[in-house]
């Protein structure tokens, strides 16, 4: 089928596809052309147009403008169209000037006479062939040193694992980290050392009586009420009181119980002329303070952050801003290295925040999903890094104390949470009232590997080690959990109710009573009373515990209990 | 001379009959492990309008131009507002069919009286561009029910679409082909009068 | 109070009723006027039996390919039957579904449990495969529409050095690789997103992709078929298939005279000179040469699977996922708000940070997992093209490389040797 051309057949076809060319790149160019003209000045988005509906928007009644408007939009939109329309027909000319363009030089090509040359002389094959060889190795080790180069290069888009933060010096160092053993003196936040809820040292006092005076060493009255716990660092404590908006930092020598300093929380920058509306039993001195031993640093309900040194001088202070919530604010402060965490539960945003411990200045804020809550965090140590722990509602979420990065969360509350979560060694568990106990494995897709809801307290909370698991209840019942399992080693139920978190001291849990008294019993398996000491007032905060001697704060007074 | 050629010969032979053998193996293994996941019908892509966020990609991802996605009215779930939030744009100081005040940078939507106080919205598919704008005024202002279609009688269906790659809500979706299309008003009730 | 009994019922109707179209922000319309609902047009797609008539071409152009490369000889034959599938497979399918793009079908099937492989894109994998086993790389000839524009734009066939050659006959090794972790991990169909010439069948293509295609149609009038030799991933699999064919294109057609005019007639150096009359290598040294390349291929294929595995973090950034997570994460770092249009519609959709990590986390651990096998695949591959440059073959006859040729049939005319007819005898 082939066709045999002459020569004038073949210049006639030359000359056919030359013109075929031809018009493919004229038509190319203007294609182009209009292209390009469509991607700078689309005309949809003409400025032009824009300015001009901005003009009529700010004078709608000019009925000039909005002709306006139209005249130009009718435009845009047919050159839009006819834009589209010039693209479209414009390839299908391409088409057809490639085929006609094609089709000739198919004919000339194929046309060509062959001229047979003898080639020279062959080349050597074998010498080829290790050429050949030689380039492919060469190729080969190219393209597998690029690979390695890049493998390098590209590191940086590893991502972290969760719980590391950015710095590569703090990754070798965080990673080996475990929950330091309490301190038999510092009891430095709210339930103690890392807020866990277990305090160092040993030999605590087990029976007292505070109507007698029976081993109180002193009891001073303090200044101002609160719901704050007291805390301790190595002869301070510190406690804080308000009264309507007077909102006040106590510093105490915890070993006479004199009054060593008092620091002024109030006309900071930024308060609240108005009170937030707060719950009759809490008042704006809820939060516990947090202490380092270098600075001491306090939050109160009406915002008012402020952070003094040991010796009652204030290094900065400022107001965060009113968290409403319906109770009151209440969540205690945490300080992990230098910053200061504050959990941050107001009806319009709930977060975690992070502020440098020396200057106050905001270091990051997390926004936290879910409703307000009244728990405080808990620094745990899972797998060698540290996490601040939430219990929050709906989600139980952990954080990286250091950059505020949420490590992981789990689904499991409901209703009005204020207990904070109890950890030990490998697990965290949350409850509140109205919900469940749940025990949470933490990391990367946490899950719950167990829950109760036969015992659950509504202010209180949990504490644990890895033996066993205490809940004290408003009800009055206390209960010890397997951590692991989950089943129920004992209860008991006591006839008041429990609002103060238990502390594991000594191989002994003190339960502290609505009324005062103090129930220890001994962290066993089987239920064993130790004693029954009543402080006589009524107390809601939990003691604190340092160097043999524990310090409760009742409704007006703070007791320091010792063995005489 | 020749023997050797021979023998090298049947060697060869040998050899590639192995090695056809050998490597006809996937291909005999391949359907084989293939047969629970292999369907008759193919795949067809579509726009899933619950998770759709109107993002807009719909119109400059498509290989084609005008983009194979258009803007498809579920008149059963639409409110016949007169102020309609996918047909005028926001801030309008009046409600007319001007150009001035319409959404649709193309002038697809045509407004139509119905009946006191409603309103009908058809659209013409040709003038559509698949901007999604009118689907989020929808979606913000309004019922929610004009949502975004891949047309299938424009659609190349290419082996992977390029808006499913792009798409932030990962909303486009291989359907079976007898499926191929996800109506917003599938499951919504009939209102007896108007059928 | 039952006076009011039936308003109670009322306002709990209409409660309820707020529960039912509890999304509609505004009441659906009761019509008066006796309006009737428009019906929505919803056309369908091409009726599937037509994706198997497909199919039915694919094998009959197959077979009359074969026909015209083997027993018919014919050159011009085979340029019209490219013709025929540019035209059909080309222009009027638009180049979708394709064999070179159904191995990403097959890679994402076998890997994934949520997708199903169409039978007819199976078949289009499958089908030219076995065609190549039995006769060569008669798809490339006729059938493929990429081959085919190609193979009809190669005007002046210029011969690149072997440097070049070598370099770049290893790219379709990469492209297979990279093709099949990327859609065995459900990330990308990169085969598709890059194929030069689909966007000139459709007429319609991003600017780029248009420019590439006919920056490398123009290249190819010079350096022929440049997707086939130095991209094409399903060519990986065509190549190593016709090795084994029985039947195979021939130079001749009948035995080779050696007369050497058909050694400079191929574009793409498919042609293998006999060497009956060089100095081979002594046996002993290439045997040597041999067993060495072979004890050493699990070696390429380990340090191949290290390099691999090592580059998987960086491979798996290809997948949209993981990019949105490193976005969040940069976001974070950075502290510069990120406006993608990705983030945007994240942080819409509710979901949590911790389960897009949890996500990237798995989609990483494929790619580390899916990329040692790439990385030996690679390595294997490497070593085996090393014995195949170690063979030693007698050769008497000048015949194509059956991995390379593409059985275009260019050569034919170069062959002096006539075979008489029937009739002329």
């Amino acid at each position: 089928m082939k066709l045999k051309l002459n020569e004038k057949d073949i210049s006639i076809l030359k000359v056919v596809s030359q013109v075929a060319g031809g018009f493919i790149l004229v038509v190319a160019l203007t294609m182009i052309f209009s292209l390009v003209q469509l991607k700078t000045i689309n005309p949809l988005d003409n400025p032009v147009l824009l300015s001009v509906k901005d003009q009529y928007d700010k004078d709608p009644a000019n009925a000039a403008k909005a002709e306006q408007v139209r005249a130009m939009d009718l435009m845009a939109r047919k050159a839009y169209f006819s834009s589209r329309w010039q693209v479209e027909t414009g390839s299908y000319l391409l088409l057809a000037g490639a085929i006609i363009f094609i089709f000739c030089q198919r004919l000339i090509s194929d046309n060509e006479k062959l001229n047979p040359v003898l080639p020279c002389a062959k080349k050597d094959s074998s010498f080829q062939q290790k050429r050949n060889r030689r380039y492919l190795i060469a190729t080969a080790s190219v393209i597998s040193l690029t690979a390695i180069v890049a493998s390098f290069v590209l590191r940086n888009d590893l991502p972290d694992p969760p719980g590391q933060s950015g710095t590569s010096a703090n990754v070798e160092a965080k990673g080996k980290e475990t929950a330091p053993k309490p301190d038999k003196t510092n009891f430095p936040f709210f339930r103690g050392q890392d807020s866990r809820g277990i305090a160092g040292g040993s030999g605590y006092p087990t029976e007292w009586d505070g109507i007698a005076g029976k081993n109180i060493e002193w009891k001073i009255e303090i200044p101002k009420q609160g719901q704050s716990s007291p805390v301790i660092w190595g002869d301070k404590i510190f406690i804080t009181g308000a009264k309507d908006k007077e909102c006040e930092v106590y510093c105490i020598n915890k070993k006479t119980g004199d009054i060593l300093w008092i620091g002024s929380a109030s006309n900071i920058p930024g308060e609240p002329t108005v009170l937030p509306k707060v719950d009759q039993d809490a008042g704006l001195a809820a939060s516990t303070v947090a202490t380092n031993g270098k600075e001491v640093c306090a939050v109160f309900a009406n915002g008012n952050l402020i952070c003094f040194n040991m010796d009652g001088k204030k290094k900065w202070a400022k107001n965060i801003g009113v968290p409403e919530n319906s109770y009151g604010y209440s969540s205690s402060l945490v300080i992990y290295e230098n910053l200061l965490l504050v959990q941050y539960d107001s009806e319009k945003k709930i977060s975690l925040i992070g502020f440098d411990i020396e200057t106050g200045d905001q270091k990051w804020e997390t926004i936290r999903q879910g409703h307000t809550v009244w728990s405080s965090p808990v620094l745990a140590y899972f797998d060698g890094k540290p996490q601040l722990i939430i219990n929050g509602n709906p989600k139980v979420s952990s954080y990286d104390p250091s950059t505020g990065k949420e490590l992981w969360a789990v689904d499991c509350m409901s209703g009005d949470v204020a207990p904070s979560i109890a950890v030990n060694s490998t697990m965290a568990y949350a409850v509140t009232d109205y919900a469940k106990l749940a025990a949470i494995k933490p990391g990367t897709g946490a899950s719950i590997i167990w829950e109760d809801n036969t015992y659950t307290p509504d202010v209180s909370s949990p504490v644990a080690n890895d033996e066993f698991l205490f809940i004290s209840t408003g009800n009055g019942d206390v209960a010890c959990y397997n951590p692991e399992k989950g089943d129920t080693l004992w209860t008991h139920y006591f006839m008041d109710q429990f609002y103060a978190s238990p502390i594991i001291a000594d191989d002994m849990v003190y339960l502290l009573d609505r009324s005062g008294v103090m129930h220890i019993v001994k962290a066993k398996s089987e239920f064993q009373l130790v004693a029954e000491s009543s402080l006589g007032e009524s107390t809601d905060c939990t003691p604190a515990f340092s160097d043999k001697k524990i310090y409760i704060r009742g409704k007006k007074n703070l007791y320091c209990i010792s063995k005489n | 001379m020749t023997e050797g050629t021979n023998k090298y010969q049947s060697r060869r032979d040998f050899v590639r009959r192995a090695g056809k053998l050998i490597v006809a193996v996937p291909l005999v293994i391949l359907p084989v492990a293939l047969t629970k996941k292999t369907s008759a019908a193919g795949y067809v892509w579509q726009i899933d309008p619950f998770k759709c966020t109107q993002c807009g990609q719909c119109k400059t991802n498509c290989v084609l131009t005008p983009s194979a996605s258009k803007c498809v009215h579920a008149f059963r779930m639409c409110g016949y507002c007169d102020l309609c939030g996918g047909y005028l744009r926001q801030g309008v100081k009046t409600i007319s069919t001007g150009a001035e005040n319409q959404l649709c940078p193309t002038g697809a939507i045509t407004r139509k009286f119905v009946e006191e106080p409603y309103f009908e919205y058809t659209f013409n598919e040709d003038l559509c561009d698949g901007c999604a704008k009118c689907v989020k005024g929808c979606a913000d202002f309004g019922n929610g029910s004009l949502y975004m279609q891949i047309r299938h009688d424009r659609c190349v269906n290419c082996n992977e679409c390029s808006i499913a790659r792009t798409c932030p809500s990962n909303a486009v979706i291989r359907v079976p082909a007898d499926v191929s299309y996800m109506p917003k008003d599938a499951g919504v009730v009939k209102k007896g009068t108007n059928e | 109070m039952k006076k009011a009994l039936p308003y109670i019922i009322f306002v709990l109707l209409l409660c309820w009723h707020a529960v039912l179209y509890a999304q509609d922000r505004f009441p659906r319309p009761e019509f008066e006027s006796g309006y009737v609902y428009p019906t929505n047009q919803m056309p369908t797609q091409r009726a599937p039996v037509w994706e198997y008539f497909d199919v039915a071409v694919l094998i009959s152009a197959l077979i009359v390919s074969t026909w015209l490369a083997l027993k018919k000889r014919s050159r011009q034959g085979l340029i019209w039957m490219s013709v025929f599938s540019l035209a059909y497979f080309g222009f009027y399918r638009q180049g979708c579904i394709c064999s070179v793009g159904s191995v990403q079908n097959v890679a994402l099937a076998l890997f994934n449990d949520g997708y199903t492989i169409p039978l007819s894109a199976l078949l289009f994998f499958i089908i030219p495969l076995l065609f190549a086993l039995a006769y060569g790389r008669v798809f490339c000839a006729g059938v493929c529409p990429l081959g085919a524009i190609q193979e009809l734009t190669g005007f002046m066939p210029v011969k690149l050095p072997k440097t070049v050659e070598i370099i770049l006959a290893s790219v379709p090794f990469i492209y297979l690789t990279l093709a099949v972790l990327f859609a065995s991990t459900n990330s990308q169909f990169i085969i598709c997103r890059y194929d030069p010439f689909v966007g000139i069948f459709r007429l319609d293509a991003t600017y780029t992709m248009i420019i590439f295609g006919v920056l490398l149609l123009l290249a190819g009038i010079f350096v022929n078929r440049p997707y086939c030799r130095y991209l094409c991933p399903y060519g990986v699999l065509l190549n190593v298939f016709s090795r084994f064919a029985g039947k195979h294109l021939t130079i001749t057609p009948a035995e080779c005279t050696n007369c050497r005019l058909c050694e400079e007639a191929c574009p793409y150096d498919a042609i293998i000179p006999s060497d009956t009359d060089q100095n081979r290598e002594e046996p002993e040294k290439s045997r040597k040469r041999f067993i060495l390349y072979f004890l050493l291929i699990p070696l390429f294929a380990i340090t191949g699977a290290y390099i691999l595995y090592y580059l998987a973090p960086a491979l798996s950034g290809v997948n949209g996922d993981v990019r949105l997570a490193r976005e969040i994460r940069m976001e974070k770092e950075t502290e510069i708000e990120s406006v993608s249009k990705a983030m945007v519609a994240f942080k819409e959709s509710g979901k949590t940070e911790i389960e897009l990590f949890a996500e990237e986390e798995i989609i990483i651990s494929r790619f580390k997992k899916a990329s040692p096998w790439a990385g030996a695949f690679l390595g294997i591959s490497f070593g085996i093209g090393m014995i195949s440059l170690t063979i030693r073959s007698k050769r008497s006859e000048y015949k194509p490389h059956q991995g390379r040729c593409f059985s275009c049939g260019r050569c034919f005319k170069y062959c002096p040797i006539k075979v008489q007819t029937q009739n002329e005898a």
